[in-house]
This record gives C-alpha cells, sequence and structure tokens, in this order.
C-alpha cells in the first residue's frame, strides 16, 4: 500500500510541502510555460521591432509596424492573461486539494502550537514549479525566436532585427509570475488553514446545512451524485471547460492563421493548444476520479455498475466541455476578425477573413472523438480500482 | 440457504503466500442471524467478503439457493450484490458530499424504493435528512448506513464490525435498530464481530481461529441489544 512522506521530519521546522510535491504541479509548469513562451515571442520581438523604429522608412513598412506592435500587445496581454488565470486557479485548487487531503496531519500540527501562517509559510515552494515552467518557456522562446523574427519580417518591410536579450523582460517574465505565485500560496493557504483544530482533526469538511428543494430531494441518487460531484469541485469546471476552450480555439484559430499569417505559427498554435487542453483535461478527470475513489468503492460494493459509476461521476462533464468549445469558436472569430479588420486594416493583401462553418464543424467532431476516447481510459481506469484496496485506505 | 463448501483464499505471491482462509464450509439458513466471532487476524472479515462476494476465493463455492456466486462473472456478481446484498460497515463509508436522504438512495434507488423515508424514520433519522455525514455523530452516521444498507432490501444483510467504533450506548443503540428491522423484515444476517457479548444476540454463532472454523453453536433464546453485556 502506498504511503504517505511524513509530513514533520525530526527537527520540526521543515514540515508540510516539500520541493518534490512542486513536482506534482506539473499542470502549471506546462501552462506557466506556454504563456511565457507566447508572451517572450511577441514581446521580445516588439521591444527589438521598436528599437529599430527609426530606420523603417516606407508606409506599408510603418504600416506593418504598428499593426504587428499591436498585436504582440494583444497577443501577449489575452494569452498570457488567460493562461497567467488558469495557472492562478490551478493553484489555488491543488492547494484546497493538498489541505483537504492532509487535513489530519495539518490539524495535528496545529494542535502541537504551529500557527497558520508557519504552517503556510512552507507553500512558497509551489512558486517553484511556476518559476521552472517560466524558465523553460523562456529558454524554448529565445531558440525560437530567430526564426520566428524571419517569419515576422518575410516581406522584408523592416531592416533586419537580430534577437536582443533583455533583463528586465526576463524578470517581469520569470521572476515577477514565480514571487507573485509563491506570495499567493502563502496567502492562500494561511487563509484555508484557518479553521478549528478539530475541523481539521476530523476532516470536517466546509458544507452549509440547507432543507433541500423538493425537486432537489426527488432528484434520484445518480443524478444528485452527477450534480454534487460538478458542485463539489468548481474549479474542476473551470479545468474541464478551458480544456475545450483551448481545443476549440486554438485549433479553428491555427487554421485560420495558415492562412492569415504562416503555417509555422499554425503548427506553433495548435501545439499549444492541444498541450494545455489536453493536459488540462488530463489533470481534471485525473483529480475526478481520485477524488472519488471511495464513492466508486462504495457504489461497486452496492451493486452499481461500471457504466453508472462513470456516468455518475464523468457524465456531468460533459456538457460544460461544449459550453467551453461554444466559447472557444467565438473567442477565436471575435480575436481574429478584429485582428484583420482593426489591427492590419491598414496593411496591404490582407486576406478576407469570414467565420469557417466547415471548420468548425470538422473541429468539433474532431473534439467530440478526442473527448470521449479520454473519457473512455478514465471510465476503464474506474473498472481498475481494487475495491479492498480502497476500503484499506 | 447459503452453502459455503471449502473455501480457501490467500493473499501474497508464491513465495511469500499467506494462507488466511484454510477450507472453510458452513451453512446459513434464511432468516438466520449468524455471528463470525474471532480474535483480529482470524480470518472473519476476509470470510464475509468471501461470502457477500466483495472477493473471489482461490477454491471452493458459495451457493445462495441454486447459484454460486464464485462461477459469476464481473458483471454478473454485481447484479446478483444488486439484487441481493447490504452492507453495513465499521467506518460507515458514507458519501461525505451527499446528504443523509442522497446516502440512503443510493441503497434505495438500486431496488426502485420509493418509500425510502420510512427507513430513514425507523432509526429515528427523520429531523436530519439535510444533513452531511460530516454534522453526524458516530452512532447516527451508523444509523444512516443502517438504513442505506436496508433501504435497498436486501435479502442478506452483511456487517462487519458495525459497533466497532462506537461507545457502549450508541453501539447498543444502533444493534437495536438493526435487530428490530431483522425482526421486521426477516431478511438473513452475517455479522462479524470480536465482541462475545454481540454473539449472544444470534441464533448462530460462529468462532474462527487462524482461518478455520473452531465451533459452532446454537443461541435457544436471543438477548436484546440492552441485555448483553459490552
Amino acid at each position: 500500500m502506498k504511503r504517505k512522506r511524513p509530513l514533520m521530519r525530526s527537527g520540526g521546522d521543515r514540515m508540510v510541502v516539500g520541493i518534490k510535491d512542486t513536482m506534482k504541479l506539473i499542470g502549471i509548469l506546462v501552462i506557466a510555460g506556454c504563456a511565457v513562451f507566447v508572451c517572450t515571442l511577441f514581446l521580445n520581438y516588439n521591444v527589438d521591432l521598436a528599437a529599430r523604429k527609426g530606420e523603417i522608412l516606407t508606409q506599408a513598412g510603418m504600416a506593418m509596424y504598428q499593426a504587428q506592435v499591436s498585436t504582440g500587445k494583444v497577443v501577449a496581454a489575452v494569452s498570457g492573461g488567460c493562461l497567467a488565470l488558469t495557472s492562478v486557479v490551478m493553484l489555488l485548487f491543488y492547494i484546497k486539494n493538498y489541505i483537504d487531503t492532509h487535513s489530519k496531519e495539518l490539524g495535528i500540527l496545529k494542535a502541537l502550537g504551529y500557527s497558520s501562517l508557519k504552517i503556510a509559510k512552507r507553500f512558497w515552494v509551489f512558486g517553484l514549479s511556476v518559476f521552472v515552467g517560466c524558465v523553460l518557456g523562456y529558454v524554448l522562446a529565445f531558440l525560437y525566436l530567430p526564426s520566428f523574427y524571419a517569419l515576422q519580417n518575410a516581406e522584408h518591410l523592416f531592416p533586419e532585427i537580430k534577437v536582443q536579450f533583455h533583463l528586465s523582460l526576463a524578470f517581469l517574465l520569470i521572476g515577477v509570475p514565480a514571487m507573485v505565485f509563491s506570495v499567493l500560496a502563502v496567502l492562500y493557504a494561511c487563509l484555508r488553514l484557518r479553521r478549528p483544530v478539530l475541523d481539521l482533526l476530523r476532516e470536517k469538511r466546509e458544507h452549509k446545512t440547507k432543507v433541500p428543494r423538493r425537486e432537489t430531494r426527488d432528484k434520484p441518487f445518480l443524478k444528485a451524485l452527477a450534480g454534487s460531484t460538478i458542485r463539489e469541485r468548481k474549479a474542476l469546471v473551470f479545468f474541464v471547460a478551458f480544456s475545450a476552450f483551448c481545443f476549440s480555439a486554438m485549433v479553428q484559430m491555427s487554421m485560420s492563421m495558415k492562412d492569415l499569417s504562416s503555417r509555422t505559427m499554425a503548427v506553433m498554435m495548435i501545439t499549444i493548444g492541444l498541450i494545455l487542453a489536453f493536459m488540462t483535461l488530463f489533470l481534471s478527470l485525473s483529480s475526478v476520479v481520485k477524488g472519488n475513489t471511495k464513492t466508486i468503492a462504495m457504489m461497486r460494493v452496492f451493486g452499481y455498475r461500471y457504466r453508472d459509476c462513470s456516468r455518475a461521476v464523468l457524465g456531468g462533464y460533459r456538457p460544460i466541455s461544449y459550453i467551453g468549445f461554444a466559447v472557444g469558436t467565438v473567442y477565436q472569430y471575435v480575436l481574429l476578425k478584429m485582428m484583420v479588420e482593426i489591427v492590419f486594416a491598414d496593411v496591404d493583401n490582407m486576406p478576407e477573413y469570414g467565420f469557417d462553418l466547415k471548420m468548425c464543424a470538422v473541429t468539433f467532431v474532431l473534439f467530440i472523438l478526442a473527448y470521449e476516447l479520454v473519457m473512455y481510459g478514465y471510465s476503464q481506469r474506474i473498472r481498475r480500482l481494487s475495491l479492498k484496496s480502497v476500503m484499506l485506505e | 440457504m447459503i452453502s459455503i463448501s471449502d473455501i480457501v483464499k490467500s493473499y501474497g505471491n508464491a513465495g511469500n503466500k499467506n494462507q488466511v482462509l484454510k477450507g472453510i464450509s458452513l451453512q446459513i439458513t434464511d432468516g438466520d442471524f449468524v455471528v463470525l466471532l474471532g480474535a483480529s487476524g482470524s480470518g472473519k472479515s476476509t470470510f464475509l467478503n468471501v461470502i457477500s462476494g466483495l472477493e473471489r476465493p482461490d477454491s471452493g463455492s458459495v451457493v445462495y439457493g441454486t447459484n454460486d456466486i464464485t462461477k459469476l462473472t464481473d458483471e454478473k456478481l454485481t447484479q446478483f450484490r444488486r439484487d441481493n446484498i447490504g452492507f453495513i460497515f465499521q467506518q460507515y463509508y458514507l458519501l461525505p458530499n451527499m446528504t443523509v436522504e442522497k446516502n440512503v438512495r443510493m441503497g434505495a434507488d438500486l431496488a426502485g424504493n420509493r418509500a425510502y423515508r420510512e427507513m430513514i424514520n425507523a432509526v429515528g433519522l427523520e429531523e436530519k435528512t439535510g444533513k452531511y455525514p460530516s454534522e453526524l455523530s458516530g452512532g447516527e452516521q451508523q444509523r444512516v448506513s443502517v438504513a442505506r444498507a436496508l433501504a435497498k432490501k436486501p435479502k442478506v444483510l452483511f456487517l462487519d464490525e458495525p459497533t466497532g467504533a462506537l461507545d457502549e450506548q450508541t453501539g447498543r443503540q444502533v444493534l437495536d435498530h438493526i435487530s428490530g428491522l431483522h425482526k421486521e423484515y426477516g431478511f438473513t444476517m452475517v455479522m462479524v464481530t470480536h465482541n462475545q457479548n454481540i454473539a449472544e444476540m444470534a441464533n448462530t454463532v460462529v468462532k474462527m481461529n487462524s482461518g478455520k472454523i473452531a465451533e459452532i453453536s446454537v443461541n435457544e433464546t436471543q438477548k436484546t441489544a440492552y441485555e448483553i453485556g459490552w
């Protein structure tokens, strides 16, 4: 049987979370990496391009300059902002989950006299995963920058732009996120730990008693379980929707980018989109299955079939993923329309951009296939759960 | 009638095999209240898991009427548990994010039992239907698990140390509810316990030792939960 790592070592001061725990935050690492990768490409390019602004003499060159600088800002703000927000939600979710699953041990520490803040201080290490992700994203972006510069200046409207290293930008994209996430982790952990010691020791969940409404009361068990699985882990709703959003937006956008920009740009976008989509979906569904292991085991003991368990635990996320897909479709359409009609309005030879219904349908079919395949994988995981091992925990 | 023949069950691999059940045979009559008594490690919980269809034996048979459950596929065994078996565990295993009512419906829905509230009333929890398990005492939680198990109208109820985590007074209350419902509904009941006093409530007492049945005794008269010692 898998044993939990002891929370407090002999010294007593090195307690709760350690460096190894940060490696579990692979999702944040990847998302932070993608965010920094995209932001580094566009912002570094913007800074280097701005340094050569005075040497741009043609009107077409100036129009392209304005368009590219605006694009860089928009992409960095929107992609970076979206991904940073997702990382924040993921971090908070992980910390909440960590505290919930280690509630008893944390309760013991508090009972022994450790303050919430003293325990929470150890959570700063979660900032490390953001740091590692940011460094990876930055290094990868730097390796790709020469090709990106050449791509951006394919029409030779600007003088040759060389890749320069900007310390302030590196600090902004690596140091600042790592520090902000570390502080955020400590503050949030401190907030979550401010519960009575007995509640922590008894692993008491924060439920508000309420008299159920008639329609809720009459809901069959399986439907009620599907609803409560979703309500209990609201952050996962966000992640599943985000995963579908990434798939939808990035795949459709990359297909349009192939015509509007270049094939390389399209490949880069689709790669980032698929990594984000699948990484988030895998992490979310793993959390769902792990968090419901005992429920599934009890359902199996009572005679519920595997498909009933899968449907109740995983099925509720399907409509959420469709909503995420729809939002992603609208998002990519509005963003590209804005870019083509506003940002690149003065640039010559820009192709027309309209909503591609066929592409949307193909992406949707691909999404359903991929999503159902992943769901099938997790249903099999539910099937492999051993009743005895779960009950012996 | 449950006919159990030559049950052998081991854990571990070939080099380090631990035989927990060593050829156990037993007959359980319908409506009987059987207590499996034994010290820790005597194999009573493993025996309960095997005869209830939660675990498969290495050899031997467990026949309910004419149906040998050791020969059933996983799907058929699930269906069998669904139709016939109820469970009550020492650790309750209630679903933490579901109210009392929904926990009971977990069992009731399997049997299409629309009158599940009667079972909640029968264990005296009608005022607590909207509460979550974390808001209940240990005794109340165990009563929910009793209601949940019986709401699915099982033909056989298996109980693994149902009072093991309760104090004397609460333990007596829970046992009183269970034996009252046993008399009312007439299901077969198999209970694992290490408390010799509880055995006085049963019709049949099976004493186990080192994976074997050491003794089977029949009680001519059964005591109530408030008559036994603790």
